[in-house]
C-alpha cells in the first residue's frame, strides 16, 4: 500500500529521544506548560460560557429599557396595557432592581424589588423566594440575599439585619430573612432580594415608575423580531433587547478576551519555536555520525526524515496530552486559581461560581491544532538538515 | 473581525502554510529550471537534497489540509450558531462573498495536492527520478491555488462579520437564490440530474471494466460535478426528510449524526483516485490498477448509501418527497 | 560483481579542487577478496563510498550485482545498500546507548519487516559473531573486542552478498586483528564478495587474497 507503518521505526525515535534526554526534556517542559496555559485559558472562557448560557435560559424574552437624552430613566407603569395590546405578548412585567454601593466594603450589590403576591417574572425568581419566611419582626422589611452579600455584611458586623441609606439619607433597617443557595451561583452571588415598596424606598423611585420592563412572548420564538418593531413604533423612546441580543453579545465578549489572549500567547509561543529552531538546527557532531552511520548502512533520506518526524510527533504529542491533563485538574478539580481572575475580574463579587465541565471534542482538536503541527512546522526544517548529512562523511 | 480560538488557529496555520510554501516555491522554480539528472555538478547535488526539502514540506501541508478542511466546515458550523440568520455553514460561509469559491479552491487544492504526492511516490521508485521536473512544475503552478486559498480564508475571516444577518440555507439552496448558476440548478427537474448522476456512474464503472484513462477521467469528473448536484437538490431532502431543505451543508451536522463527514469522504476518495490515477496513467504509461478498484470501491459505497436515504423513506411512508 | 569503470572523483570546496580518484577501474568477481592499499590520503575510502553508492563520481561509471549503483536516486540505492551491502567501518561506529541487539538490527529498521523475522536474523549474526550473550548491553560498556564483533554482527544481518571494510584492524591490536582476518576468512568460504581497504601490513600476504590493488594519490598504480 501507499504508506505502511513503521513500528520499528517509531521504536527507533523513542530511544532516540530518550538518548538525548536533557535536551528533550527541557523542550517537552516548556511545551507542556505552553499547552497548560493555553488550554487552562480556553476552557475557562469555554465553561464561563456555560455558566452563562445556562443563566441566558432564565432571562426574559424581551427587555424594555427607556432611554431619554441618551440615558436610560425609568419607565411609567402606565405603558404596561398599551403593551399588553400588542399581539404575540405574553405577560408584562414591570420591574424595580438596581445598585446598591455599599461604601465600607467598596462593593455593589444587585437590589431586586419583587411583590410577593405577584407572580415572579421568572422560574429562577420563584425558586429563589419559595419557602422564605417574609415575617418582619421589628424590621422595617425583610430580604434574601445571595452568599457574597451574606459573606460581606458579617465581615461588617452584619448579622441578622442591615441598614440601608436611602438618597434622602434616611436609613431602612432590613432584616435578612434567608440566604440563597443557587446553582446559578454566577448571577445570584451579589443578590439581594426584597419586597417593592423597600426596593422604591431605597432607591428613592416614584412608585408609578419601573426600572425596566420584561416581556414574555406567547408566540413562536421566530416572531419576536415583529414584535419588537411594533413597540419600537409605538414607544420610538424604548430601547428592546432580546435574549439574543444578549447571548450573542456576551459570547463575543468572551471569545475576544480569549482571543486577545491567544494573540499574546501566540507571541510566547513563537519566542519558543525560534529556540526550539535553533536547538534543533544546530546539530551536534555526535548525531550528524550518527545519521552518517545510518545513511551509510542502507538508510534513505526519507527514513531519517520520518524518524526525526516521529521524534517531533512523540515530544509535541505528549507534551500536548501532558498539558491537557494538568490543565484540566487545574481549571476543573482546582476551579483554576489565578487565571479565572481574567475573565470574572470585574466585580469583586462575581468570583465565587464553580466552573462547570464543558471539555468538547472541538475543543481537544482546537489545542492540537494550536500545538502539535506548530511544534512539528518549526522542527521541518532542522529535521532536513539533519537527514541530508553526507554518509561518506563518517567513513573518513 | 471576530477572533475565536478556532479563527485564530486557522489563521496560525495558514500563516505558517504561507511561509513554508513560499519557500518551497522558491526551490521548486530553481529546481524545474536546473534539473538535470545525468549531471553530477555540486548544484545538481544540492538540488536533490533540497527536493527532498519541498516534498516534506508538501507531505506536511497536505496532511495537515485534510483534517483542517473538516476543521473549516466545521468553524462554519460553530459561527452559524453566533450569526443571526445561518442555520448551518452555508449560511456562514455565503456571508462573505466569495465564502463558497474558498470552499472550491479548498477542495481544488486536497485533489491537486494529493495528485502531487501520487506522482511524487511514483517519481521516487522511478530509477531514473525521470518525473522530477514535472512534479516540481505541477507545485509551481499548484501553488497559484493554494495561495489563492490563503489569501482568500485570512480574507474571509477579518470580513466576517458576526453582527451582520445573513440568508440561510433554505433560501441559498432554492430557486430563488441570488447566485445566477445556482438558481438554474433548481429550476430544471430533479430527476435530470439524478438520472445523469446515475448515467455518469455507471460510465464510470463501465471505464473501469476497459480500463480505459480517458474514460475514467471524464466520467469521475462528471460524475463528481453530478453527484455534488443531486445531492443539493434531491438527496439531500431525503436525509432531512423535508421536501424544502436542501443544503450540502446541514448533513454535517449532529441532528443528521455527521453523516454528511462520511459521504464526502467517500465520495471524495472515490473521484480522487480514479482522476488522480487516470492522470498519473497519463504522465507514466502504466494502468494504475489499484488506485482505480479502490475508486469503483467508494464510489459504489457512496451510491449505495445515498441511494438507501430516498428509498428508506420510500418504503417507510409509501410516498416520494 | 562489481565492476568500476573509469571513475573519477573530485571535491570541490571553495574554489579548490581535490582529485581523490582518477580514472580508476577494476573488476571484482563474486565471491572474489580484493585488497585496497594506499598510503593515506590515497583514496580509499572514498573508492568504497562510491561503491556503496554513498556518493557519486564525478565521472565513470560502478556497477554492483548487475545494478550502476552511481547513477541510482539515493532511495534505490540504500535499498541496495539494504539488501547486498555490508558495511564495516575504520571505528566501528556503533550508534552509543543502544544494546548489541538494537545496533545490530538499525540496517533492518527502514524495511517493515515483521517483528520475528527481525528477531530471528539478529539473533543468526549475533551468534554467527559470538555476541548472543550480551545482547541486551549497552554498547558503550563492551570491550574493544566485542564492540568489534558487534560491528561485524550488524554488517552481516541481512545476509549481504558484498562486505566492504575499511581499514577494519585500524583500532585493534594484532590478537583481535588476526581474529577479524578469520571472520573475514570465513566469510570468503562462504562466497561472499570482499573488499578490503587497508595499510595494515597483517593483510598483505594472506592466502584467500584474490587480488590486491594499490591507489596512489587516487590512481591504480600498476
Ligand atoms: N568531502 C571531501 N571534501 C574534500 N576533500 C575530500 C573529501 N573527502 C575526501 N577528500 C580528499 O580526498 C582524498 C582521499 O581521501 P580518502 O578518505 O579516500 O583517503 P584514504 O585513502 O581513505 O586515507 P586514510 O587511509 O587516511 O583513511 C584526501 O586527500 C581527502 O582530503
Ligand atoms: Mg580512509
Amino acid at each position: 500500500m501507499l504508506f505502511s507503518f513503521r513500528w520499528l521505526l517509531l521504536e527507533y525515535a523513542v530511544r532516540s529521544l530518550f538518548r538525548r534526554f536533557g535536551k528533550n526534556f527541557f523542550i517537552f517542559l516548556i511545551l507542556s506548560f505552553l499547552i497548560f496555559i493555553l488550554s487552562s485559558v480556553l476552557m475557562i472562557a469555554e465553561s464561563i460560557k456555560a455558566e452563562l448560557n445556562a443563566t441566558l435560559k432564565t432571562l426574559p424574552d424581551i427587555t424594555l429599557q427607556r432611554f431619554v437624552a441618551g440615558k436610560q430613566t425609568q419607565i411609567p407603569i402606565s405603558r404596561v396595557d398599551a403593551l399588553l395590546e400588542i399581539q404575540g405578548v405574553g405577560s408584562v412585567t414591570p420591574r424595580i432592581w438596581g445598585y446598591y454601593y455599599f461604601k465600607p466594603a467598596g462593593v455593589n450589590f444587585s437590589v431586586v424589588g419583587l411583590d410577593i403576591y405577584e407572580e415572579p417574572y421568572s422560574a429562577t425568581m420563584a425558586r429563589l423566594i419559595k419557602d422564605v419566611n417574609w415575617t418582619q419582626g421589628s424590621y422595617d422589611a425583610m430580604m434574601i440575599v445571595g452568599e457574597g452579600v451574606k459573606t460581606i455584611l458579617r465581615e461588617n458586623y452584619y448579622n441578622d439585619f442591615f441598614h440601608f441609606i436611602t438618597p434622602e439619607g434616611q436609613t431602612k433597617k432590613v432584616g435578612i430573612a434567608g440566604v440563597f443557595h443557587s446553582d446559578l451561583a454566577l448571577e445570584a452571588n451579589d443578590l439581594i432580594v426584597l419586597p417593592k415598596r423597600a426596593a422604591y424606598e431605597i432607591f428613592g423611585m416614584n412608585a408609578s415608575d419601573a426600572t425596566d420592563i420584561v416581556l414574555k412572548v406567547s408566540a413562536n420564538v421566530s416572531e419576536i423580531p415583529t414584535i419588537v418593531a411594533k413597540i419600537i413604533e409605538k414607544f420610538p423612546d424604548l430601547r428592546v433587547v432580546t435574549r439574543d441580543d444578549i447571548r450573542v453579545s456576551y459570547q463575543n465578549i468572551f471569545d475576544y478576551k480569549s482571543g486577545f489572549f491567544l494573540a499574546l500567547f501566540c507571541v510566547c509561543a513563537f519566542a519558543f519555536f525560534i529556540i526550539v529552531y535553533d536547538k534543533s538546527n544546530a546539530l551536534s557532531s555526535e548525531e550528524k555520525k550518527e545519521i552518517g552511520i545510518l545513511k551509510a548502512l542502507g538508510w534513505d533520506t526519507d527514513t531519517v526524515l520520518q524518524e526525526k518526524f516521529f521524534e517531533s510527533f512523540i515530544l509535541s504529542l505528549g507534551a500536548f496530552l501532558f498539558g491537557l491533563a494538568t490543565a484540566l485538574f487545574y481549571v476543573y478539580a482546582l476551579q483554576a486559581p489565578l487565571l479565572r481572575a481574567i475573565f470574572t475580574g470585574y466585580s469583586a463579587l462575581k468570583p465565587p461560581f464553580d466552573l462547570p465541565y464543558t471539555l468538547s471534542v472541538s475543543m481537544i482538536v482546537l489545542l492540537f491544532l494550536l500545538s502539535v503541527p506548530v511544534y512539528i512546522a518549526a522542527t521541518l526544517i532542522p529535521a532536513w538538515r539533519t537527514s541530508i548529512v553526507d554518509a561518506d562523511e563518517v567513513l573518513r | 473581525m471576530t477572533l475565536t480560538p478556532e479563527i485564530i488557529a486557522l489563521l496560525t496555520l495558514d500563516v505558517i502554510f504561507l511561509g513554508l510554501g513560499t519557500l518551497a516555491l522558491i526551490l521548486s522554480l530553481r529546481i524545474a529550471y536546473r534539473w538535470d539528472y545525468a549531471s553530477s555538478t555540486p548544484l545538481q547535488y544540492r538540488l536533490t537534497k533540497q527536493s527532498t526539502l519541498v516534498a516534506v514540506i508538501i507531505k506536511y501541508i497536505f496532511i495537515l489540509k485534510l483534517p483542517l478542511f473538516l476543521f473549516f466546515v466545521y468553524t462554519c458550523d460553530k459561527l452559524s450558531s453566533v450569526i443571526t440568520g445561518a442555520m448551518c455553514a452555508s449560511g456562514v460561509v455565503n456571508s462573505v462573498g466569495f465564502g463558497l469559491d474558498l470552499t472550491l479552491f479548498k477542495l481544488f487544492n486536497l485533489y491537486g495536492f494529493g495528485f502531487w504526492l501520487l506522482l511524487h511516490v511514483e517519481d521516487t521508485s522511478h530509477v531514473r527520478l525521470a518525473y522530477t521536473r514535472l512534479k516540481f512544475i505541477l507545485f509551481a503552478l499548484l501553488c497559484v491555488p493554494l495561495f489563492a486559498e490563503i489569501v482568500l480564508e485570512i480574507g474571509f475571516f477579518t470580513r466576517l462579520d458576526v453582527s451582520k444577518i445573513v440568508s440561510c440555507c433554505g433560501t441559498l439552496f432554492s430557486a430563488a437564490s441570488s447566485s445566477a448558476s445556482l438558481s438554474l440548478l433548481f429550476n430544471v427537474d430533479a430527476r435530470l440530474w439524478v438520472c445523469l448522476f446515475y448515467f455518469f456512474y455507471m460510465v464510470s464503472l463501465i471505464a473501469l471494466g476497459f480500463k480505459s484513462t480517458a474514460g475514467m477521467i471524464v466520467s469521475n469528473t462528471l460524475f463528481l460535478i453530478f453527484a455534488l448536484i443531486s445531492l443539493i437538490v434531491f438527496f439531500s431532502t431525503y436525509v432531512y426528510e423535508l421536501p424544502t431543505h436542501r443544503c450540502p451543508f446541514c448533513l454535517l451536522q449532529k441532528e443528521y449524526y455527521y453523516v454528511g463527514y462520511g459521504l464526502y469522504i467517500m465520495l471524495f476518495t472515490g473521484t480522487f483516485c480514479a482522476v488522480g490515477g487516470g492522470l498519473l496513467a497519463l504522465m507514466t504509461h502504466t494502468i494504475p490498477y489499484r488506485y482505480w478498484r479502490l475508486s469503483g470501491l467508494f464510489n459504489t459505497a457512496y451510491v449505495l448509501s445515498i441511494s438507501a436515504y430516498p428509498l428508506a423513506y420510500y418504503l417507510k411512508n409509501g410516498v416520494w418527497l | 560483481m562489481i565492476v568500476v569503470s573509469n571513475v573519477s572523483k573530485i571535491f570541490t570546496q571553495a574554489e579548490e579542487r581535490v582529485q581523490a580518484l582518477s580514472h580508476v577501474s577494476l573488476h571484482v568477481a563474486q565471491g572474489e577478496c580484493v585488497l585496497l592499499k594506499g598510503a593515506s590520503g590515497s583514496g580509499k575510502s572514498t573508492l568504497l563510498s562510491l561503491i556503496a553508492g554513498l556518493a557519486q563520481p564525478t565521472s565513470g561509471s560502478i556497477v554492483v550485482a548487475g545494478e550502476e549503483i552511481s547513477k541510482m536516486p539515493e532511495r534505490l540505492s540504500a535499498q541496495m545498500r539494504r539488501e547486498r551491502i555490508g558495511f564495516i567501518f575504520q571505528k566501528f561506529h556503533l550508534i552509543p546507548y543502544l544494546s548489541v541487539q538494537e545496533n545490530v538490527t538499525t540496517p533492518l529498521v527502514p524495511e517493515n519487516l515483521p517483528l520475528h523475522v527481525i528477531a530471528e536474523k539478529a539473533k543468526r549474526a549475533m551468534e554467527r559473531c559470538r555476541i548472543a550473550h550480551k545482547a541486551h548491553m549497552s554498547v558503550h560498556r563492551l570491550s574493544g573486542g566485542e564492540q568489534q564483533r558487534t560491528a561485524i554482527a550488524r554488517a552481516l544481518v541481512h545476509n549481504p552478498m558484498i562486505v566492504l571494510a575499511d581499514e577494519p584492524t585500524a583500532n585493534l591490536d594484532r590478537k583481535l586483528s588476526l581474529s577479524l582476518i578469520e571472520e573475514l576468512r570465513a566469510l570468503k568460504d562462504e562466497g561472499v564478495t570482499l573488499v578490503v581497504a587497508t595499510h595494515d601490513p597483517l593483510f598483505f600476504d594472506l592466502d584467500f587474497v584474490d587480488q590486491t590493488i594499490e591507489l596512489h594519490h587516487g590512481a591504480l598504480r600498476p
